[in-house]
């Protein structure tokens, strides 16, 4: 069932998760579509994400953005950031110049090549930020050096976090903090519950479909929502994640039809990098219940595998 | 004391086997009108050197192919058109699997399915005489004359022109290399009143299987149902009357088939794409042959690799997860007839609404029904008589047809 | 005339059904291998020590099982169902 609609407000709205933001001339969501969606999102009762590009909006957007409950999403690079609800970082060496504060969420999106740099990055802003989601931007890609790297990275970042929440400051870093939080599958689910409305003024699976696909809608604010296989969305027709309990994986649908071809399966890569994620959260969480009872009902059993399509011929 | 060994079973090694197709061609002499290849060309033949490649490419990654055996295969279009080639290619692989130590050089199988036009041709049977141990060969007759030359048709200008007269005169040729060999018979609309007629035909010639489908494209009309089960049911009447079903088989009357299947112990695939590897003459590999372009109406081709880059295992994974539910509709996984359902990945994908494996096409859902109601006509039929003689219920020689 | 006399394991069916295949393959590769003498002398002693693991298979199986037999009898084994079967 559709809970979120994401508007992308131009063509280059920042990327807020795998997907590269858009390296082509701007192109506005026209007023006119703009306001079919949100009228859209108030019928079907979804919570609306708008996603800013870095240059400013006319006035007139601002004034049919306001007449709507709404999240903001802008990138940390845009003229005024005071009154986002996420501020995306998008690349590392944007990080310096980032005005953290307590009151917004942030994600940032950094490649392999500047993993290393999230440690000291956490260590400044920890006592600092309520939230910090990290987007490995090439996971797709990774090597097995890589991996390697990503699970010392995350093993670092997991002594950092593990003696904060000691210390009673609960700051959330979504790679280690949110599976030792859930009891289940809470993934990006687009597709399934969240649907993006593109500049084009059609909906289209995520932003990433968009730009990759413009041609591949699936409906518009004024007929409708029309997923072709929209079950193929769904974590229960996704042979490999509705057996994973690698509950904070992204689940990127897009990512996985980019390298399996099929948006139900993930690649072998995303599959290790959630594991290792998961791995990072569950020996995190060892170390904070060493010293007192921590989220009770969470479990995360230790296993002998990084990829659960290993397990495939045992189902 | 001396000793002998029986042969081993037609079903070589099934379950136990990887499945290696070379698309040695992509031409044929005929045109058949049911044919799935709708790429097929004179042009796209596959040079030695790209067979050599993909040889040793199988071969250096003996880790990678874990199964106990192997059947290599050669398909087209016609493969027997590529017999120097295919000889090289076995020649090859023969001394390859000896030199490196393979341990397929215990368990290989090289396997061909022909329209049998130039079978008897010399250098054919010169080839077979090599090999003779290791082949397995399918020849296609579709039955009766007027049924086979109805498709299996010429590809030449002008009159059109069967081919049995072509086929049927290597029938013996074949039968006597390989006694127990089965032919491959499909059913395309036009051909459903001759269905009775065309497996008593293929009998009569000494051919005791007769695997035998219904082609999964959307070809169906109204009525054809009905005119199925008519046929199935008088051709159980013909093989039970006649005492038939004690030395032939027909891959239509299967005791499993019919039946409701559970969605968590009965859950599995039913076609093999992804478990085999496909070689096209530009030395790409597919899950199957039926994802190489010539095989494809509506989609572009599934690559999965190639002879230089390898095999991408990212591009396996839907094929080795898929499930029988998951890419069920509501309505196949709750039926009452589900067993013995079958699909085709190839067919699943080209007919799907999205560039999907996960969407199972139903167009044969009203001809299986057909043909379990004929089947359990036949089984009841066969098993009362059987009890009235006092004889014990045989085992049917066939389940049924895989692709 | 065929009289079943006994039945081995699937292991040991497996045994001899890998001999039987490879020496088929020995037997075929031998009708093809050309100018390479190193190869062509592994096949050799391949074939022979492939024929005497064969028959020393059916000798420790006949010891073993102590099938019944002819003067001009012989064994045959189903590789399905694994039994073993006199004929003559």
């Amino acid at each position: 069932m559709l809970k979120y609609l994401v508007i992308q407000l131009d063509d280059t709205s920042v990327s807020f998760c795998h997907y590269p933001t858009a390296d082509t001339a701007p192109r506005m969501i026209s007023a006119s579509d703009l306001r079919k969606g949100i009228l859209f999102a108030m019928k079907e009762n979804l919570n609306i994400q708008f996603v800013y590009p870095q240059r400013s909006l006319p006035d007139e957007y601002l004034s049919i953005i306001d007449s709507i409950d709404h999240t903001k999403i802008k990138p940390s690079t845009a003229d005024d950031t005071s009154d986002a609800d996420i501020v995306v970082i998008d690349g590392m060496e944007h990080a310096a110049d980032v005005a953290w504060g307590s009151e917004q969420i942030y994600i940032l999106r950094t490649g392999r090549a500047r993993m290393q740099d999230i440690i000291p990055l956490i260590e400044h802003i920890k006592h600092i930020i309520k939230r910090l989601n990290i987007v490995i931007t090439d996971i797709d890609t990774f090597t097995q050096h890589d991996f390697t790297t990503y699970a010392e990275v995350l093993h670092k970042t997991g002594e950092i976090v593990e003696k904060e929440y000691l210390a009673g400051n609960a700051v959330q870093i979504n790679l280690l903090t949110d599976r030792m939080m859930l009891t289940s599958m809470n993934n990006c689910n687009a597709g399934h519950e969240t649907l993006t409305l593109a500049p084009d003024g059609q909906f289209h699976i995520c932003p990433a479909f968009y730009l990759e696909s413009p041609d591949e809608s699936c409906g518009d604010p004024e007929n409708g929502v029309s997923i072709r296989n929209a079950q193929l969305y769904r974590l229960d027709h996704a042979p490999i994640c509705r057996r994973c309990d690698s509950y904070q994986c992204r689940r990127c649908v897009w990512l996985n039809r980019h390298t399996t071809l099929e948006v139900n399966t993930p690649s072998h890569e995303q599959c290790v990098a959630a594991h290792i994620e998961r791995e990072a959260s569950r020996l995190t969480l060892e170390g904070i219940r060493r010293i007192g009872e921590f989220m009770p009902d969470v479990t995360i059993p230790e296993i002998d595998y990084n990829d659960p399509f290993e397990k495939h011929n045992n189902w | 004391m001396d000793y002998s060994i029986k042969e081993t079973p037609e079903s070589w090694q099934e379950g136990m086997a990887k499945n290696i197709t070379f698309i040695v061609t992509k031409d044929c002499q005929l045109a058949c009108k049911y044919c799935y290849l709708v790429g097929k060309n004179t042009k796209e033949r596959m040079p030695w050197e790209v067979a050599r490649q993909a040889i040793d490419y199988i071969l250096d990654h003996e880790q990678d192919f874990p199964e106990e055996s192997v059947i290599w295969d050669f398909i087209g279009g016609e493969p027997f058109l590529e017999i120097d080639l295919i000889d090289r290619i076995c020649d090859y692989l023969k001394t390859e699997m000896f030199r490196r130590n393979h341990h397929w050089f215990d368990s290989y199988r090289f396997s061909f399915s022909t329209n049998g036009i130039n079978y008897h041709e010399e250098k054919v049977q010169r080839f077979i005489a090599k090999n003779r141990e290791h082949l397995s060969i399918g020849i296609t007759i579709d039955g009766t004359e007027r049924k086979h030359d109805m498709n299996r048709i010429w590809k030449v200008d002008g009159a059109e022109r069967g081919s049995y007269a072509d086929v049927v005169r290597n029938i013996p040729l074949w039968l006597s290399q390989f006694p127990d060999a089965g032919t491959k018979v499909t059913i395309s609309s036009l051909d459903l009143p001759y269905i009775k007629e065309s497996v008593l035909h293929l009998y009569a010639l000494g051919i005791k299987e007769v695997n035998i489908n219904v082609v999964f494209e959307d070809v169906w009309q109204s009525g054809d149902d009905r005119l199925f089960e008519d046929q199935l049911m008088s051709l159980a009447d013909a093989i039970i009357d006649n005492d038939l079903y004690r030395h032939y088989a027909c891959s239509f009357f299967s005791e499993d088939i019919g039946k409701p299947m559970d969605s968590k112990t009965d859950n599995g695939n039913w076609c093999g794409a992804g478990r085999m590897l496909a070689i096209d003459a530009a030395g790409d590999f597919y899950p199957c042959t039926r994802f190489a372009q010539y095989s494809l109406r509506e989609k572009k081709a599934i690559k999965i690799g190639n002879i230089h880059d390898g095999i991408n295992q990212n591009r396996l994974r839907p094929f080795l997860t898929l499930d029988r539910c998951t890419q069920s509709p509501q309505e196949c996984i709750d039926c009452e007839m589900a067993s013995g359902c079958a699909w085709c990945q190839g067919e699943n994908y080209d007919a799907a609404e999205t560039s999907t494996v996960y969407q199972r096409a139903t167009a044969i859902c009203k001809m299986h029904k057909a043909r379990v109601r004929a089947n359990n006509y036949y089984w009841n039929k066969l098993f009362r008589k059987l009890e009235q003689m006092g004889e014990e219920r045989p085992q049917s020689k066939l389940t049924t047809v895989k692709c | 005339m065929k009289k079943l006399v006994g039945k081995v394991t699937v292991e040991e069916r497996n045994e001899i059904r890998s001999l039987f295949e490879r020496r088929n393959g020995l037997a075929e590769l031998a009708k093809i291998i050309g100018d390479d003498e190193t190869l062509y002398e592994r096949l050799v002693t391949d074939m022979g020590t492939t024929g005497a693991r064969f028959q020393q298979w059916w000798d420790k199986m006949a010891e073993k099982y102590d099938w019944e037999q002819t003067e001009n009898g012989s064994w045959q084994i189903d590789f399905d169902s694994c039994e073993i079967y006199l004929t003559e």
